[in-house]
């Protein structure tokens, strides 16, 4: 299976937050701790994902700063994935 | 206030006698004296396990951590059952010594709904061994990441409470093999916090008894549905039976969230006999079945998990789920 990830330790300090994706042929995305800014940044690129939505209605007053990641080339679904 | 009958927390009445199965005090007393540290008999375990007037979460959570610290002489948090003296620099099958660290903290939205945002502090270390972990090496090996403070992290957790996390989840790699540290860092937020013990429900006896009462939901796997699955794809022995009992003592007395990753080429061996047990033995208990397996870590080893689950897999795993009369949550 050909598979793109982005992948990056997280940062314990908290200066920066991390989510790992795993970007399916088929152009699902999965994610993995996924953060509020990250969850803006899906939503940006699909408004439709309801689970994306239902997750960033969730987060209320917690600051997103999407100026600071990467951006993504493509993305059609994605959904959240577990930890395991 | 963990005693008060107006509490939503349960009572830790349990530990004035009448624990089944064996005496906490009993061993906290022999942990103590085998890490020569008496002045936990004197304060702590009495403090901890006899009083009777309302105590808050946080002065309990303090008395307990240090009853958890002298049980790290002679290990026995996990099912595994070592009985290691990590104050001594001994190390069980998790290979945790005795400080914590962590490899993550921050906040999340890709947990349950209703528990998001939630700011989760990712202890680093486990005491089971699945190839296919998602966060793999990072998380199964206790030396990674970054000493674990807990002043620090309280302040961090504090900062994201105020900034709209609405719950704060410990978690690992598995935070049972870290109790003192988990229990420290709970005696260091405020009674108001909802607190989530994301676990693999591996845990021992005596580590849900320290854990009873601290924490608002409990949010347990239930990987495998099987010992030989687990053996095979996590290296841990009599692991059904264990997840029963810590599922059934959870959800008496915490509130439970049954979580379960859907893996590929395993809906009839893994889920169908969880989702049977659940449907027999936990009727109503909140279920959240994930779906979104990635072949990480080690997960290649294994011909059947070097993809994600298939579309058929997945709706035959909630079809079952929905003829089981199973309480799914998103």
């Amino acid at each position: 299976m050909k598979k793109h990830r982005i992948k990056k330790n997280c940062d314990p300090s908290g200066k920066s937050q991390t989510s790992e994706l795993l970007i399916m042929p088929d152009g699902r995305i999965l994610v993995h701790n996924l953060t509020p800014a990250f969850a803006g940044l899906l939503h940006e690129l699909n408004p439709y994902d309801e689970q994306i939505s239902s997750r960033l209605s969730r987060r209320n007053g917690v600051k997103a700063d999407v100026t600071r990641l990467p951006l993504l080339r493509s993305g059609a679904a994605s959904h959240p994935s577990p930890k395991s | 206030m963990i005693c008060s009958t107006n509490s939503r927390l349960p009572s830790i009445g349990a530990y004035k006698g009448n624990a089944p199965g064996f005496g906490l005090r009993r061993e906290a007393k022999r942990h103590a004296a085998l890490a020569g540290a008496d002045e936990i008999s004197k304060s702590g375990v009495a403090a901890a396990l006899c009083h009777r007037s309302p105590k808050s979460r946080a002065s309990v959570a303090h008395e307990r951590a240090w009853i958890a610290r002298a049980m790290l002489a002679d290990c026995r948090f996990c099912a595994h059952d070592c009985g290691v003296n990590r104050l001594a620099g001994e190390n069980g099958l998790c290979h945790a010594g005795a400080g914590a660290r962590f490899f993550c903290a921050q906040t999340e939205v890709s947990d349950e709904l209703e528990l998001i945002p939630t700011f989760a502090v990712a202890l680093s270390g486990c005491d089971m061994h699945c190839d296919f972990c998602i966060t793999g090496a990072t998380s199964w090996n206790a030396r990674a990441g970054t000493s674990f403070d807990a002043q620090t992290m309280a302040a961090r957790t504090r900062a994201a409470l105020r900034e709209g996390a609405r719950t704060v989840m410990v978690l690992g790699g598995e935070p049972t093999i870290h109790l003192p540290a988990a229990l420290e860092f709970v005696s260091l937020l405020p009674d108001t916090a909802r607190l989530i013990w994301k676990t693999n429900a591996h845990g021992s006896a005596q580590a849900r008894e320290l854990l009873d009462g601290l924490f608002n939901v409990w949010l347990a796997d239930f990987k495998f549905g099987n010992d030989a699955c687990t053996q095979r794809l996590a290296k841990t022995p009599d692991y059904v039976r264990v997840v029963k009992e810590n599922l059934l003592w959870a959800a008496k007395h915490s509130e439970l969230i049954v979580r379960h990753l859907l893996m590929p080429g395993h809906v009839e061996c893994c889920w169908r006999p969880v989702a049977e047990w659940l449907a027999a033995n936990l009727p109503g208990v909140k279920v959240n079945l994930r779906s979104g397996f990635w072949p990480a870590w080690h997960a290649a080893r294994h011909a059947e998990l070097r993809r994600t689950v298939s579309t058929p897999e997945s709706d035959r795993a909630i079809d079952l789920a929905r003829r089981l009369g199973l309480n799914l949550i998103p």
